[in-house]
């Protein structure tokens, strides 16, 4: 007896001097990595670079909602529901509490958090080469790159346009660091203070990044492409000019032709692409890339669904004299007798799928810069600027016979370049910024489509419009008051 | 003279006796009815000898004729009775009844119910025994007071819904921690979600001896960091003391729905309802008709278009009710062997169930077997040990709204009785759409080419070594292994209506595979002596226990053959990865009782925890209770006649539930794919200062028993809760949403009274009724900023709310002059202050704008529904404000019957298919209408109860509002059983020595006002999970 306490004691011994110390309750995850080894070489720098992109690509950012608030705000596109997010933000009235779309303010600061986490901390990762260090230099610019992208997003979409007021509005809480709950509690800059910020990365993102390809991420030509875009938002037509001719004339990127138009929207990261988002066939279908299907007549492949989003009349009617424009045939007819039900209906066969991966027309990469629109861009940095007819003349020339090689010359003014932009761009978000960006007026009438889904809606809206502006998410109000709600509101 | 020899022959005698033996020959028999006990025990006392009775009671025993004999069986009084060289002694023994010495497993043990001060209820095997459930919780509603139970799904195997004394979780849950044996197990639904699984249900319920719900701190905190929410405790059977026996017990069930589940409109009318809509819809656009010539040819047109008149030439009609479902079946065989004797005891168990659901794709099987068994190696040391393992397979449908494969909801909303069912051509199955929302309508061919299935196997052994040091001092360590390892597939395979769902070629598969083991190591120490009138018992050990969890997953697409059935047939990867987590708790626990005269009880717990799921710094944290109670009946000062018992009991403690999020307090890069390349990024807004969700509980009751046969708890108990777990809401510019953080509260308080009245106890009849009664109120006290409200269901989470408070807009009724549906405006008006708008209070006074709103309200001036606004529904919500259950047992001679009712009053469901069946013809096409819809508003009945209907009508009654919010009041018959033994003279014959056939019924009837069966998930919200069943079980027991 004795003996088996003593055993026993020391078996005890054994089994509570081995629990008792600490290691047993050390856990680590598997299926995520802690912070602080996440980013120890430069390798996991370009997977942590990645991840400026996931979230920009999916239908709640540039998949979906960006092209909605620049082509259905505006006057190229329509919604066929009745009710649901399309309406609301076809007829520009949006719902007074959260709506799915107010959630782009946060997936931006979500992304601008991940590159201010890389900016951070790339700077100690060690480097052994020069090859190492323009990488390292790369995708630091990069970080900068998505971090200008976003607040200029945020500055266009819940600001006015700088050019009505020379950027008094307020636009973005500018961030360049990350910051924690204690100090989150920021006000908003100006626009004027956001363009400054966005200009600032612009500049030195372009000294630090490659020239070369990069399919689905920022280089030096899409920064390019970036500042030119802010500075014709600005109206800073000498930076514009010089940054999209750039482009034009020195990027490895060119108009893709005539007839390779229809295809390029089924390839990746074509020629033509300056930046794509890249979409892949693992991600839920809804939200990787599949929101293109509601251009497409078949849903899921159902005949009866129609396309949920259509061109209107008045996009439809800028082609009606020139048929052999390329553009004219994405416009897709549902005749009565292929026995799809919602027959006699248009439609936009735009989007056709990522073919060279094999997909169908439900994932589509999102294009964000196209060298069409380093031309259309130059061209009118161009008109501004004194004695640059003839440059603006060939620049909008060469996209117009692009798409129509039968057309004849047209002369550069800025209202000739708007329809170009209009006809080129549908579906990629740029009509209702394009229009308002200068003081235009968007006109629509639904009454005059094929079928008016959104309600007899005729409506004109200019940048003195409180609606230009999305309101700021009730939810993200209620948690910070120093958060100033836009006018109107 | 006489007396002198007597005296000496006495004497003689005795000495002879002394050293002389007897064979004692005699019948041990129970008291109450008369009737053998097999396998009681007589020993002769002090010593290793010993006989058991056979089948008949006999026993046979040579001792010394001066010895005494110890009579004992498990259930009954043990008797001490001397030879006194007697050679027959026939022993009739006193059964246990509800007994005040009454052992009832606890926490870390077990204790005598007299002396326990704790809040705990006992469920015994006979309230389980017959009932005919696949799953053992069912069991415990209406029988525990303070206990909630409600079923995800009537499905076989699918996992309960308990709460115990109501909810004290956001975040962190709030189901029970489920302890087998003395060891923490695995519970909850560990597959995939498609449909559900419980891991509970590997046990077979004939397994289990007894349940006991552990509810106040003074029961639970020994579970520290996990006993908030309360702990089942799980008791299973063990081998009996006596002579071998061996049960063998086969049913067969029926089953179908239990109640009228949402009853539909008859075709003619449905057609009537489709004519309402055009006409109203034509005479509001008569753009639309113009082409027509009349709105009379509109309507007819349209009704025909969207309610087609069945074509007997082109289609085949069928029941779609006969297509989808069936009488349900299931048998169940088990068989068992207990036994033992002073060296030792084994009990052993195998059982086979296949159910045939109700559904015609449902199915379950399990076959399950347990051993355990213990033996003293010698006068100190005892081992033993166990092995449960059972294996399940389970198909079952998916849940919810789906049009694609819940053959519940697709049978009541979108099965027309005028949906065809195949093309009388060639027989080939009808698949058309309705409208673009919605795949082809045809669920037949839904199921051929759909996968669901689960398969869960099951293993826990356990070993322990006993060592008793002296009579008052033991040490006990056990080791357990539990095992739980789910593989479900689903698939939509090539040729589902929604095979392009994932991808877009055709048909999706995906297997998962998860293993779950949990090791638990334990080592107690346990001192019970008594001086005289006072008692000590105390506990102290140790509990390391460790969770390893791995999941796999792949998912292909792209199926290249229509008869394909596993993931390798498909051409592309959807998915596929692997992952492991894992957890460990150590702790030290012990507990402190003392008692004086069996009068005065004192007992005091401690437990320290520390979790992996919290950072170094915070990780440990205290748990302790203080309990005592009076014994009042024994004081000399209150001996009454009447009085057979008495007793207040008190206790107060801490407890504590850790937070869901294994590894929540570490900052963590997230990962997932872009093009073709990996991609990071913080994954969450990392919180060091994470901490345990804290339980303050205190508890107040009195326990009585008199004239004998009234027995009566009444408790009172209140519970708070802080440091609870809330995703609190930080500003975007930190990049996220949300930061898990210890910030809110709640409180939640409640009565449970419990009486038993034993009416008749006699030789030959038995009769006792029984009745409980628990209250529940909850409230939020706070959340983490003040004045936040989230809303989540319908429901919102506010300060000052109940956890369950509906959140919707409030519904109106029908404008008597335009038939549309009114909605309270909803708007807040602040109490004081000038209205901005006209306001009308509650009671209908109306307030013009500018005038002063006497105090907070709401608006309730009647608008449509596009312009109300949701508002805080005061006093509707899904929890109730009482619930219990009645029983009733009778038994007279060999037959038995029992009965138990549950009930439940005061709460609110969220009907769900209020959106799908009372749209007010928001939905014009095909669609089912329930019964009730037939009241519609028209110039000619104008006090219909139903809006008018108008197809496409978008201020009608599809959206949120009360009009889905119902009373959930309901009492159901839960359980019937009648149960007859055979005679034993009878079964004696065929050396059977017990024999037992009974007729048992699950929720037989049911009372409610609802469309819906009422037993609901606790959060009241209900979309189309499959309802109760009611179920007719016959059965058989036979003992050898």
């Amino acid at each position: 007896m004795k003996r088996f306490i003593y055993n026993t004691a020391v078996a005890l011994g054994v089994l509570l001097g081995a629990s008792s110390c600490d290691g047993f309750l050390d856990r680590i995850p598997t299926d995520s990595v802690v912070s602080e080894s996440a980013m120890a070489t430069l390798a996991d720098a370009e997977v942590v670079a990645n991840g400026l992109y996931t979230d920009l690509k999916y239908y709640t950012m540039y998949g979906s909602y960006i092209p909605y608030m620049g082509d259905m705000r505006g006057d190229n596109l329509y919604p066929t529901n009745a009710s649901g997010t399309g309406r609301t933000i076809y007829t520009l009235e949006y719902e007074p509490v959260q709506s799915t779309y107010f959630g782009m303010w946060q997936n931006y600061y979500t992304t601008i958090m991940r590159a201010n986490t890389l900016i951070a901390n790339i700077e100690t990762i060690p480097v052994m080469s020069s090859a190492d260090q323009e990488k390292k230099d790369d995708i630091l610019g990069q970080a900068l790159a998505i971090r200008a992208l976003c607040h200029w997003d945020i500055a266009r979409l819940y600001g006015y346009p700088y050019m009505k007021d020379n950027g008094a509005s307020l636009g973005a809480v500018v961030l360049t660091e990350v910051v924690a709950p204690s100090e989150s509690k920021l006000p908003r800059n100006t626009v004027a203070e956001t363009y400054a910020q966005v200009e600032k990365d612009l500049t030195l993102a372009l000294t630090k990044l490659s020239k070369s390809k990069n399919d689905g991420h920022f280089n030096y030509w899409a920064a390019r492409m970036l500042q030119a875009k802010v500075a014709l938002y600005k109206g800073d037509w000498q930076t514009a000019y010089t940054a999209a001719s750039e482009v034009v004339e020195s990027s490895p990127y060119r108009m893709v032709p005539n007839s390779e138009y229809l295809a390029y929207w089924g390839k990746q990261c074509d020629d033509e692409s300056v930046l794509e988002f890249l979409v892949t066939n693992t991600g839920d279908i809804d939200s990787d890339g599949g929101f293109y299907t509601m251009y497409h007549n078949m849903w899921f492949e159902d005949k009866a669904a129609g396309a949920d989003i259509i061109p209107s009349k008045a996009w439809k009617d800028l082609f009606a004299n020139t048929p052999n424009d390329v553009r004219a045939q994405m416009i897709a007819y549902d005749d009565p007798v292929t026995g799809a039900i919602k027959s006699g209906e248009y439609w936009l066969k735009k989007f056709i799928g990522n073919k060279d991966l094999g997909y169908t027309f439900r994932r589509n990469n999102p294009r964000i810069f196209r060298i069409t629109d380093a031309y259309l861009m130059a061209a009118e940095a161009a008109l501004e600027l004194a004695g640059k007819q003839d440059i603006a003349n060939e620049y909008l020339n060469a996209v117009v016979k692009r798409a129509d090689p039968t057309a004849a010359d047209v002369v550069a003014t800025l209202d000739r370049i708007q329809i170009e932009r209009q006809k080129e761009f549908i579906g990629e978000g740029h009509r209702f910024f394009d229009v308002l960006r200068r003081g235009g007026k968007i006109v629509k009438d639904a009454s005059l489509d094929d079928r008016d889904f959104a309600g007899n809606t005729r409506q004109e809206i200019d940048w003195n419009d409180h609606r230009v502006v999305l309101p700021i998410s009730h939810n993200e109000i209620m948690l910070y008051p120093e958060l100033e709600q836009n006018p109107g509101y | 003279m006489k007396k002198l020899i007597l005296s000496v022959l006495m004497a003689f005698c005795t000495t002879m006796l002394l050293a002389q033996t007897v064979t004692v020959k005699g019948t041990v028999i129970g008291s109450e009815d008369g009737l053998p006990i097999i396998g009681a025990y007589v020993v002769e006392q002090g010593t290793q000898n010993v006989a058991s009775t056979d089948i008949d009671g006999n026993y046979v025993i040579t001792v010394p004729k001066l010895a005494t004999l110890v009579v004992s069986s498990v259930g009954y009084h043990d008797r001490v009775i001397p030879v006194q060289g007697r050679q027959i002694i026939n022993v009739s023994l006193a059964p246990e009844t509800i007994n005040l010495d009454e052992v009832m497993v606890v926490a870390y043990g077990t204790v005598k119910k007299g002396s326990y001060s704790g809040s705990a209820t006992v469920v015994k095997q006979d309230a389980m025994k017959d009932a005919p459930v696949v799953s053992f919780e069912s069991v415990l509603a209406g029988k525990a007071p303070g206990v909630q139970v409600a079923s995800f799904s009537g499905q076989p195997g699918a996992q309960a819904d308990i709460s115990i004394r109501g909810f004290g979780s956001f975040n962190a849950g709030n189901a029970p921690l489920y302890v087998i044996d003395g060891v923490p197990a695995t519970s909850g639904d560990w597959a995939s979600g498609n449909m559900s699984t419980s891991a509970m249900s590997y046990l077979n319920p004939s397994d289990i001896e007894s349940i006991t719900v552990l509810k106040d701190a003074a029961a639970a905190s020994l579970y520290g960091s996990r006993a908030s929410n309360g702990v089942i405790l799980i008791t299973t059977k063990k081998g009996k003391s006596g002579k071998l026996t061996s049960t063998f017990k086969a049913s067969a069930g029926f089953s179908y729905f239990a109640y009228d589940n949402y009853p539909l409109a008859s075709d003619a009318q449905m057609e009537e309802l489709h004519r309402q809509a055009w006409y109203n819809y034509g005479e509001r656009n008569p753009s639309k008709w113009k082409s027509y010539g009349s709105l009379d040819n509109y309507t007819a047109e349209m009704v025909e278009k969207y309610y087609p008149a069945r074509d007997y030439d082109k289609y085949i009609y069928r029941d779609w009710e006969d297509v989808l479902f069936r009488t349900g079946i299931s048998q169940n065989y088990e068989y068992s062997v207990s036994g033992g004797g002073e060296k030792g005891k084994i009990y052993a168990s195998v059982a086979y169930t296949d159910q045939q659901g109700v559904v015609s794709i449902d199915n379950l099987q399990r076959f399950s077997t347990t051993i355990n068994g213990e033996t003293n190696l010698n006068k100190f040391i005892k081992i033993g040990g166990n092995l449960q393992y059972s294996r399940q397979f389970q198909e079952g449908h998916q849940e919810g709204a789906s049009t694609k494969d819940n053959p519940f909801f697709i049978w009541k909303v979108v099965l027309n009785p005028r949906w065809p069912y195949a093309y009388k051509e060639d027989g080939s199955l009808y698949l058309e759409r309705w409208n673009s929302s919605y795949s082809t309508i045809n669920p037949v061919a839904s199921y051929n080419a759909q996968i669901n299935d689960a398969k869960q196997n099951r293993l826990i052994i356990k070993g322990f070594v006993e060592a008793k040091f002296t009579d008052y001092l033991t040490a006990k360590t056990t080791l357990s292994t539990d095992w739980l390892y789910v593989h479900d597939r689903f698939g939509w395979l090539y040729g589902h209506p929604n095979y392009t769902a994932y991808s877009d070629q055709g048909g999706y598969m995906s297997d998962r595979h998860r293993n779950v083991n949990r090791t638990v190591s334990s080592t107690t120490l346990n001192f019970d002596k008594t001086w005289g009138d006072h008692h000590v018992a105390a506990l102290a050990g140790w509990e390391a226990e460790e969770e390893k969890y791995h999941m796999t997953r792949i998912g292909k697409i792209d199926f290249s053959y229509a008869g394909a059935t596993e993931s390798i047939f498909g051409t592309n990867y959807e998915d596929g990865y692997a992952y492991s987590r894992e957890e460990g708790l150590l702790s030290a626990l012990g507990s402190l009782s003392y008692d004086y005269k069996a009068k005065y009880y004192l007992t005091g717990t401690f437990r320290r925890d520390g979790s992996s799921r919290l950072a170094p710094e915070t990780r440990w944290g205290n748990f302790w209770s203080v309990s005592g109670s009076w014994r009042f009946s024994n004081e000399d000062f209150l001996e009454y006649e009447w009085l057979n018992d008495g007793k207040l009991r008190g206790s107060y403690g801490t407890s504590g539930t850790l937070p869901s999020d294994y590894f929540g307090y570490m900052s963590v890069y997230d990962f997932e794919q872009y093009g073709s390349a990996g991609a990071s990024y913080p994954g969450n807004l990392a919180n060091t200062d994470l901490t345990w969700e804290k339980n303050k509980n205190w508890n107040v009751a009195v326990d009585a028993t008199i004239f004998d046969k009234y027995n009566f708890t009444v408790e009172y108990f209140e519970k708070k809760t802080t440091d609870l777990l809330l995703d609190a809401k930080v500003p975007s510019t930190t990049g996220f949403s949300t930061t898990l953080t210890n910030i809110g509260s709640m409180s939640n308080k409640g009565w449970e009274i419990a009486v038993n009245v034993d009416i008749i106890k006699d030789k030959d009849i038995d009769l006792s009724v029984g009745a409980n009664w628990s209250t529940i109120k909850n409230k939020v006290l706070a959340l983490s900023e003040e004045g936040e409200q989230q809303v989540n269901n319908r429901q919102i989470w506010k300060a000052g709310y109940c956890f369950y408070q509906y959140y919707t807009r409030d519904y109106l009724g029908v404008n008597k002059e335009t038939g549309m549906p009114m909605y309270a405006r909803g708007t807040f008006h602040e109490g004081g202050k000038p209205a901005s708008e006209d306001v009308t209070l509650k009671n209908g006074t109306k307030i013009a704008k500018g005038e002063t709103v006497p105090y907070d309200t709401y608006n309730y001036t009647p608008t449509t529904r596009s312009k109300a606004n949701s508002m805080i529904l005061d006093g509707k919500t899904a929890l109730p404000k009482g619930y219990g259950g009645f029983n009733v047992d009778f038994r007279y001679k060999n037959l038995s019957f029992i009965m138990a009712w549950s009930y439940k009053y005061g709460n609110y469901m969220w009907d769900n298919a209020t959106d799908d069946l009372c749209v007010d013809g928001y939905y014009w096409s095909h669609r089912n209408m329930l019964a009730s819809e037939v009241d519609t508003w028209s110039p000619e009945n104008p006090n219909g109860s139903i809006p008018i209907r108008i197809a496409d009508n978008t201020e009608g009654g599809y959206y949120d509002s009360s009009r889905a919010i119902h009373k959930g009041d309901f009492l159901r018959l839960k359980n019937l059983t009648v149960s007859y033994t055979l005679p034993k003279t009878f079964t004696q014959k065929y050396s059977i020595s017990n024999a037992r056939v009974y007729v048992a019924g699950a929720n037989l009837l049911t009372f409610s006002g609802l469309h819906v069966d009422p037993e609901l998930p606790s959060d009241g919200y209900y979309n189309f999970g499959m309802p109760a069943m009611r179920t007719v079980t016959l059965g058989l027991e036979v003992s050898f």
